[in-house]
């Protein structure tokens, strides 16, 4: 789960990692409060959505004056942006963050993040703040540092040497690099974070360290012990029908094509979209019903699909293992009835109880186009949604 | 002969007194995988499915000698029982459960990569199945047919579809396995591409991964080192978006890296025959066969 800048920023501070002083406004007149609680005479000002390059996109304003903090505000609050992360539909800023400007000496970057193919948590850091860190791996390779740390969340003492020597501090500079690193690693550890990113690290004039961004991003599987953030969930950061698809613990994701499709398992659900490209259409969506679905949840991950305008025809692809067929069949069916549906269903079913899911597809008297294998459905959606 | 699981196996399952242990448990013991014992802290000395449940892992281990466990402990505390499992000696230990946080892995990772008596199958798996042998998980057992082709995965239904287009063509199976879906597991492509090496009834070798990581990429660099046995390669997720979460947990593109089309065009310099369509794995290994 992704989480706000505001978020990060709360889950930093009560880890000392130091942020610049800021508040968050969804409205001009909160925006003008929290100017006022601040005593702030001229702040930056940047909206809350879950995607990169927000400064680039208009996004991130600069108020030189009391006032002029809750007009920008004002402007920014409903702001919708859309670039090459957020997807052609764009994200909207519900809220913006409203924070201290600070004096910026030097611009640094740290990231914690998990390792996969180590198995390892892993500490990034980068005397060159403020690009992106694929950039900077690409430019000046010799500008990254790596290094591993335990589950336990710590930095062994002579990481933090060299991260000072890598970072180029002396002194008390390296002492609070050395203690921020060190918060940075207990914090993804103890919040089941995937990533921790503070792109730009900034050193101030009088030599001070801040986090002026702050990334967080919690492994979803962690949640269920998280409940603090489980709480900072935003369902207005994704489509409606991914907000809705995450209330019945389906796994949906938006596309931008014109078949809808209903699989059980991730694996076979993306190979099915695949098909579909195969086949010259594209996909309307990722949809997992999962292993154990009821009739309810599947009827409800088929009301999630037809709420898509885009959706000109579903493809059901069913491999039943744990999953049973019949079932499968029964929540089609009755979504298809309740909802009147007039677009064509192409159904493939394999597996566990079979038989008996063609019977109630068959008894159903709905125009379901049945195929024998997964090459047949994909062909046979792609020709009924092209008649 | 198969790989890890045989008619000798012997099999616990961990969570057996829940409502998918016990489906499964049966599901398996009707497959004739020669189930053991079970085991569900608090219900020790009761009998379910004919074979007795211990409180723990350690206990089953004294008095039934399992060489295999299958776990299907809720997400919160299958890290523990792995390691339970770990800690009392069972050689093959499977975990179903979807869902186990990353941090916990962490220690299970560290656990088994130094783990002397013990190999980690999952978690978020369909298990491994000996086609006519023994079953640990929960694919459907008819769709299997014995035969000759070891096949490997990250993910469940589409193993299945595998499996099904392999016995459709008459080929069959040696042994599969369900590596998992998450981003840290135990056993790896390469760990299963060794054994499918070693073993003469694997004449061939489906490799079916998706998106995410680079378990592939590494795959693909073994295989063209060490493997003299046909490979035939599908991955998941060309139409995927970056940045997205495909269902599993680890199966993302971030930051340009994990794609479909850097996997495909790893497996292919390696030698591998690669399908782009799902639809099109058991001819590709049948294709494979024939160079």
């Amino acid at each position: 789960m992704n989480l706000h800048e505001y978020q990060a920023k709360h889950i930093f501070k009560r880890y000392g990692i130091p942020v610049p002083v800021f508040g968050v406004a969804s409205s001009a007149e909160e925006a003008a409060k929290v100017a006022h609680q601040l005593h702030l005479k001229e702040a930056v000002i940047k909206i809350q959505v879950h995607a990169g390059g927000r400064g680039k996109a208009g996004g991130v304003k600069f108020a030189k004056t009391q006032p002029e903090i809750a007009e920008i505000a004002k402007k920014l609050i409903g702001m919708k942006m859309v670039n090459e992360q957020t997807g052609p539909d764009g994200v909207i800023a519900h809220q913006v963050l409203i924070s201290s400007p600070l004096e910026i000496a030097k611009e640094y970057y740290f990231c914690a993040i998990m390792d996969r193919s180590r198995a390892v948590p892993m500490f990034i850091a980068s005397p060159e703040g403020g690009m992106d860190i694929e950039e900077i791996a690409h430019k000046m390779p010799e500008k990254i540092l790596k290094m591993p740390f335990g589950f336990d969340g710590r930095l062994k003492s002579y990481q933090l040497l060299r991260l000072a020597k890598f970072m180029g501090w002396t002194g008390e500079l390296a002492k609070k690099g050395a203690l921020l690193a060190e918060q940075v690693a207990k914090c993804f550890i103890e919040t089941d974070a995937s990533m921790l990113e503070i792109n730009p690290l900034v050193q101030t004039p009088q030599g001070d360290l801040y986090a002026l961004d702050a990334k967080l991003s919690i492994d979803d599987n962690a949640l269920f012990r998280q409940p603090e953030i489980a709480a900072f969930y935003d369902p207005t950061q994704v489509s409606p029908q991914e907000a809705a698809a995450k209330q019945f613990d389906l796994a949906y994701i938006a596309m931008h094509g014109e078949i809808g499709c209903m699989v059980n398992g991730a694996g076979l659900a993306m190979a099915t979209m695949d098909i579909i490209q195969l086949h010259g259409a594209s996909p309307a969506n990722f949809l997992d019903v999962g292993g154990s679905a009821s009739k309810e949840k599947v009827a409800e991950g088929f009301r999630i699909i037809l709420s898509d305008p885009k959706v000109k025809g579903v493809l059901v692809n069913i491999f039943g293992g744990i999953m049973n067929c019949a079932v499968l069949a029964e929540g089609v069916v009755y979504a298809a009835k309740e909802l009147n549906m007039k677009i064509p269903i192409v159904v493939r079913m394999e597996g566990t109880n079979v038989a008996e899911g063609k019977r109630i597809f068959k008894e159903s008297h709905l125009h379901i186009i049945s195929a024998d294998d997964l090459e047949q459905a994909a062909k046979l959606a792609v020709q009924a949604i092209r008649k | 002969m198969t790989i890890l699981v045989s008619k000798k196996t012997k099999v616990i399952v961990q969570g057996i007194s829940g409502k998918a242990g016990r489906f499964h448990a049966e599901q398996c013991k009707e497959y004739g995988t020669h189930l053991v014992g079970g085991v569900t802290p608090g219900k020790g000395g009761q009998m379910i499915l004919d074979v007795p449940v211990f409180d723990t892992v350690w206990e089953a281990k004294q008095k039934v000698h399992p060489d295999a466990t299958l776990i299907f402990v809720p997400a919160p505390f299958a890290a523990d029982a792995i390691l339970e499992a770990e800690d009392a000696g069972i050689p093959l230990i499977v975990c179903i459960t979807e869902g186990v946080p990353v941090r916990d892995m962490l220690e299970v990772k560290r656990v088994m990569n130094v783990s002397k008596t013990s190999r980690l199958i999952g978690p978020n798996c369909p298990g491994i199945i000996s086609p006519g042998e023994c079953k640990i998980g929960i694919m459907p057992g008819y769709i299997h047919k014995k035969g000759s082709i070891g096949i490997v995965s990250r993910s469940g239904t589409l193993t299945y579809e595998a499996v099904w287009q392999t016995t459709q063509l008459g080929l069959g199976q040696s042994t599969c396995v369900g590596i998992g879906g998450d981003p840290l597991n135990g056993t790896n492509f390469i760990d299963v591409l060794t054994l499918f090496e070693k073993d003469p009834e694997t004449k061939a070798i489906l490799l079916i991964g998706e998106i995410g990581g680079d378990a592939e990429e590494e795959a693909a660099e073994w295989i063209a080192r060490h493997c003299s046995k046909p490979v035939a390669a599908f991955i998941a997720g060309a139409t995927a978006p970056a940045g997205k979460r495909m269902g599993h947990a680890g199966a993302i593109i971030s930051g340009g890296k994990g794609t479909a089309a850097q996997k495909f065009e790893a497996l292919k310099k390696a030698g591998v025959t690669i399908t782009q369509n799902p639809a099109g794995m058991g001819l590709a290994i049948q294709q494979a066969m024939g160079k």
